[in-house]
């Protein structure tokens, strides 16, 4: 099936402005920079487009909030942090595509008034980063951002902000801070960025794989966007998979594949040549799924009522045989590093998951030490001002309901079952 | 019975004073001769807003608040002395999570 994003084939090297144009790349610009702002977020939001960077808001609200908010000026921000481990499909996207995304995000500040738009790119991405310096050198030169883009009274600057490779630093509001010259950390919300953003004005921080998808929409339209995908999640999205499978990578795949086809048909199975343990769709914060659930569509509501979620689409497989305590004690650790301290109850909460884990792992404290865990989780919830603090909770509780025996296993012998 | 005297040194509590706290404390238990006291330190308690933190287990005294000019009736309370109850201010559901915790041998 033809993609989106990928209309042939996942792409190699670097897209330059001439192959761009010659697939219709910026007629999408020079038709909506005739019309008004309010066209492109009626296309957007009719075609269904939802953010990619793991939470799928709606990006025309997004857009529609930030136009409202009576502040000005307003700014737009690409968010292409990409701190989830194993994700990588904003660096191919960045890397081999980077006029769909400059394009995406010039239709998209002219969406919201804005005329000053930050690349946000995590700074490990040194190829990605050239390759978008490239490109917004070609695309100045033929008048699709600065002043009077096309014509047109529509001027936008466009800077490129590095991004620090900590985990909290692809939040939103730790985009913001980065940009203002401060330490990634997050803001408590609300106010929400659309209202009171980057230096207190309305900002609308959407995800390089969201804006790759804005030109594709104003181009073909919403009716053409909607035929892939579902109802409630219109489109494609672009999966990572990890080493653990036979063909690692990135596959765009429209939303409603069912998983199997992404774990078999793409990735080629297991590398491990075992049966699948579990699934994790969104590593390395969501529930793990039983193998019984391969057949799940992968769209935001299937996802959530097989009782795991989408998030960015970094699906992780464990092989049978593997110790799904090692697992969860490895993401215990994960966000107790990554925490960025700054909420007490995070802290508290993440350093006692690791300990307990740690705990389990060596066998110690017998079968009370399992119900500590929903009890510390339940006290944190709702605490803390980002969302890391309800990323331990899904993992450990569904390892926890899925994978009993092995936490009775180290628990009673002290040792693990997989070794 | 050996009792640990646990004291929070994660950040909260650290800009609190919990440091010199538990130096102090150290040193007043050890003049005191109180061989069977351990004093040792804790990532966090979760009531960072009311530190300096110290629970004393695992007979469950949490003082709250505590300043170095309350050690001396701490350590008297260690010493066999009457518990302080002025800095007994912790809510009593986080009380119960934590020791908990501690019953489970997380240290």
């Amino acid at each position: 099936m033809e993609g989106i994003l990928f209309p042939h084939a996942v792409p190699e090297g670097r897209e330059g402005l001439k192959e761009y144009r010659a697939r219709g790349g910026y007629d999408a610009l020079a038709n909506a920079i005739k019309g008004t702002p309010q066209d492109i977020v009626r296309v957007v939001s009719e075609a269904g487009l939802r953010g990619r960077g793991g939470a799928g808001f709606p990006t025309g609200k997004k857009w529609q909030f930030t136009r409202e908010a009576p502040e000005t000026p307003r700014y737009l921000v690409m968010n292409g942090g990409e701190d989830e481990p194993g994700s990588k499909k904003d660096r191919v996207l960045l890397e081999n595509l980077p006029h769909l995304v400059i394009e995406g995000v010039i239709l998209s500040a002219f969406a919201i008034g804005a005329n000053k738009a930050y690349l946000y790119i995590n700074a490990r991405y040194d190829a990605a980063i050239k390759s978008i310096t490239d490109a917004l050198a070609e695309a100045k030169a033929a008048a699709h951002w600065g002043d009077k883009i096309l014509g047109s009274d529509f001027n936008l600057d466009i800077e490129i902000i590095p991004a620090p490779h900590n985990y909290v630093a692809g939040e939103d509001t730790a985009v913001l801070e980065v940009i203002e010259g401060k330490k990634p950390l997050p803001r408590q919300k609300p106010p929400f960025p659309v209202t009171v953003g980057l230096f207190g004005k309305p900002t609308s921080v959407n995800n390089v794989e969201t804006l790759a998808n804005v030109a594709p929409i104003l181009l073909k339209g919403a009716d053409w966007y909607r035929k892939f995908g579902t109802a409630e999640s219109p489109g494609t999205m672009i999966f990572s998979l990890d080493d653990d499978v036979n063909r690692p990578g990135v596959y765009e795949l429209p939303f409603g594949t069912p998983l199997r086809h992404l774990i078999e048909a793409c990735g080629g199975g297991l590398k491990s040549g075992k049966p699948i343990k579990a699934i994790m769709p969104a590593a390395p914060s969501s529930a793990y799924l039983s193998p019984e659930k391969i057949d799940t569509p992968l769209d935001h509501n299937s996802m959530r009522d097989a009782g795991s979620g989408l998030g960015c689409g970094v699906v992780k497989l464990i092989s049978e045989g593997t110790c799904i305590v090692e697992e969860v004690l490895r993401i215990a650790d994960f966000f107790t590093a990554e925490s960025c301290g700054q909420c007490p109850a995070c802290r508290m909460e993440t350093n006692a998951l690791s300990m307990m884990m740690k705990k389990v792992q060596a066998g110690q404290g017998g079968q009370p030490i399992l119900e500590q865990f929903g009890k510390i989780l339940a006290f944190n919830k709702g605490k803390g001002f980002c969302n890391l603090i309800a990323m331990p909770g899904p993992p450990i509780e569904s390892a926890l309901k899925l994978f009993p025996a092995d936490f009775e296993a180290h628990l009673t012998t002290g040792k693990c079952p997989a070794n | 019975m050996s009792q640990a005297c646990l004291v929070c040194q994660n950040i909260d509590c650290k800009s609190r004073g919990s440091e010199p706290l538990m130096a102090a404390l150290q040193q007043k238990i050890a003049a005191k001769g109180l061989t069977d006291v351990e004093v040792k330190s804790y990532m966090c308690f979760g009531a960072c807003q009311e530190g300096p933190n110290i629970v004393v287990y695992p007979e469950k005294n949490w003082y709250a608040h505590v300043k170095p000019e309350d050690l001396d009736e701490i350590v008297e309370h260690l010493a066999g002395g009457p518990h302080v109850k002025r800095l007994d201010t912790i809510d009593s559901s986080l009380k119960e999570l934590i020791y908990q915790l501690l019953d489970t041998g997380v240290f």
